[in-house]
């Protein structure tokens, strides 16, 4: 197998983007190949969940490649749910690892805003059984207000400390120009006061609006490539070291114990054995916060945390920047946004400029390992990533 | 006849599924008969959900896990005021959706 190095990176801001979805998807990959030096692509990915449905638009991987002018190179679209960017960089490294390709573009983009908040939830909750779950109104919020609840009986978890990951997560994000949410919020105004139960309504009990992720637009580009062509791009050299992803029961309800996520666990295991690094090794990770409960049991689950102490580690300040493994630097999908099928690029994206020490004000102090985890379904579908700095 | 939902019985291992599976997650067996699943159980977890699809007439619903007696687990809609954990519920198979084409029918469960 050969090793894939990072060559390029771009990004859009992430927000209600008034583009056409293919010029949303171009974009970044315009950026990143400036960003490379490189001309031409052997292959392209495109990660997107819901262009067929929301956007009237089909194919979009052969749109994306010609509105580029890369023809005639390969094309596909990869949908994985909201792992569909993770899913992509996988198919990317695996051409290059394999041998089967050189220069590789992936791109994830998605266009929600297209319709209403309503709509777009709806076609996310596609994603749940179609029988089991999804014909009883149930949504991606319900699941995880269901699996908050459970996780706050048995380890302790209370909604301050919810809220604290939505403040930590809006603080970053306020250092991070591409960030969909540019507003500073308090434990005071969405939590501790008699006005935060106006300010932070229930959405799914005992869910609230500021556990939940934004609905957004954008695109977020990588190119990987061998290492004898990357190290021609000038960057730090940043190689894509460990990839793994596993799947858990499609219905939540199927789980022997429903506050585990097997599939985050199994992944997260898989991307550090392959990068030969350990969870303690890494400096900064990007985890998938679409629920602010989802950061602190995914920080236990990929083994920065022992089970049921994730949210200890929180209060002491441990996933702040500055502090011992930050988590979400870029503002995670709570404050930087949630584009479905771009999300697990635009968290790579994080990484790599990490890595680089280009994140400006949000730069983790000579950040050598990085990761990255990518929840698709309610956690049936987890992709995992390890990115190391070489140099 | 009083409406019911279905369990799929693996014919080699006897696990009872639902939803339906073409191969047994215990002994990865494909063939299944099916029986109806009980109606009552106990309560798992649950939420009362404020945004809901566009499709649906009502401003919120409850939403539940329950544990119904013999094992099988099921996802279904609440109709329970103050529901809490380990509670003894019991369901009805009754409308739960019409998306303005067809009528879905699932389980809603009350407090037993």
């Amino acid at each position: 197998m050969r090793e894939v190095y990072v060559a390029g990176i771009g990004i859009t801001s992430f927000t209600r983007l008034e583009y056409p979805l293919v010029e949303i998807a171009a974009y970044p990959a315009m950026m990143a190949l400036q960003d490379s030096g490189l001309k031409k692509v052997d292959h392209v990915f495109v990660a997107n969940m819901a262009s067929g449905r929301i956007n009237h638009q089909t194919g979009l991987a052969s749109a994306v490649v010609d509105n580029l002018s890369l023809t005639p190179a390969g094309a596909e679209t990869i949908e994985n749910g909201p792992a569909s960017g993770a899913s992509a960089i996988k198919a990317g490294f695996m051409a290059v690892a394999s041998g089967l390709h050189d220069v590789v573009l992936v791109t994830g983009a998605e266009r929600l805003r297209e319709v209403n908040n309503l709509d777009a939830t709806d076609a996310v909750a596609t994603l749940t059984h179609p029988l089991a779950e999804y014909i009883y109104g149930v949504t991606l919020p319900s699941l995880a207000g269901m699996f908050t609840r459970l996780y706050m009986k048995k380890y302790g978890v209370t909604s301050r400390h919810l809220a604290m990951v939505a403040v930590k997560n809006h603080d970053n994000a306020m250092l991070n120009p591409f960030a969909h949410i540019h507003q500073k919020i308090t434990l005071e105004g969405i939590i501790d006061s008699p006005e935060a139960m106006t300010n932070n309504p229930m959405v799914a009990d005992p869910i609230r609006f500021f556990d939940c992720c934004p609905v957004s637009d954008g695109a977020a580009c990588l190119i990987l490539t061998t290492k004898e062509v990357a190290q021609k791009s000038g960057h730090p050299l940043v190689r894509l070291a460990g990839v793994g992803q596993a799947t858990d029961t499609h219905a939540v309800h199927d789980r022997e114990d429903p506050t585990e996520l097997l599939a985050v666990r199994g992944a997260a295991a898989q991307a550090f054995k392959m990068a030969g690094v350990k969870p303690s090794d890494v400096d900064v990770a990007e985890l998938h916060d679409a629920f602010t409960i989802l950061e602190i049991v995914e920080s236990e689950e990929v083994g920065f945390f022992k089970k049921g102490e994730g949210h200890l580690a929180l209060e002491r300040g441990e996933t702040r920047l500055g502090g011992r493994i930050p988590i979400n630097t870029s503002g995670g999908l709570k404050a930087k946004g949630h584009p479905v099928g771009a999300t697990g690029v635009g968290q790579a994206h994080e990484i790599v400029q990490q890595l680089r020490g280009e994140a400006g004000k949000r730069q983790v102090k000579d950040a050598k390992t990085g990761f990255t985890c990518n929840f698709g379904g309610f956690g049936n579908n987890v992709v995992c990533l390890t990115f190391v700095r070489e140099g | 006849m009083e409406k019911s939902i279905l369990g799929y019985k693996c014919t080699k291992c006897a696990q009872v599924h639902y939803p339906n599976r073409t191969l047994c997650r215990k002994c990865g067996h494909n063939e299944f008969t099916t029986l109806p699943l009980p109606k009552s159980g106990k309560l798992l977890t649950f939420t009362h959900l404020y945004t809901l699809p566009a499709d649906f007439e009502v401003t919120s619903i409850g939403l539940g896990i329950v544990e119904l007696d013999g094992g099988t687990r099921i996802t279904g809609q609440l109709e329970i005021e103050k529901p809490e954990i380990g509670m003894k519920v019991r369901g009805d198979v009754k409308m739960v959706r019409n998306d303005g084409y067809n009528n879905y029918y699932g389980m809603v469960f009350y407090r037993a």
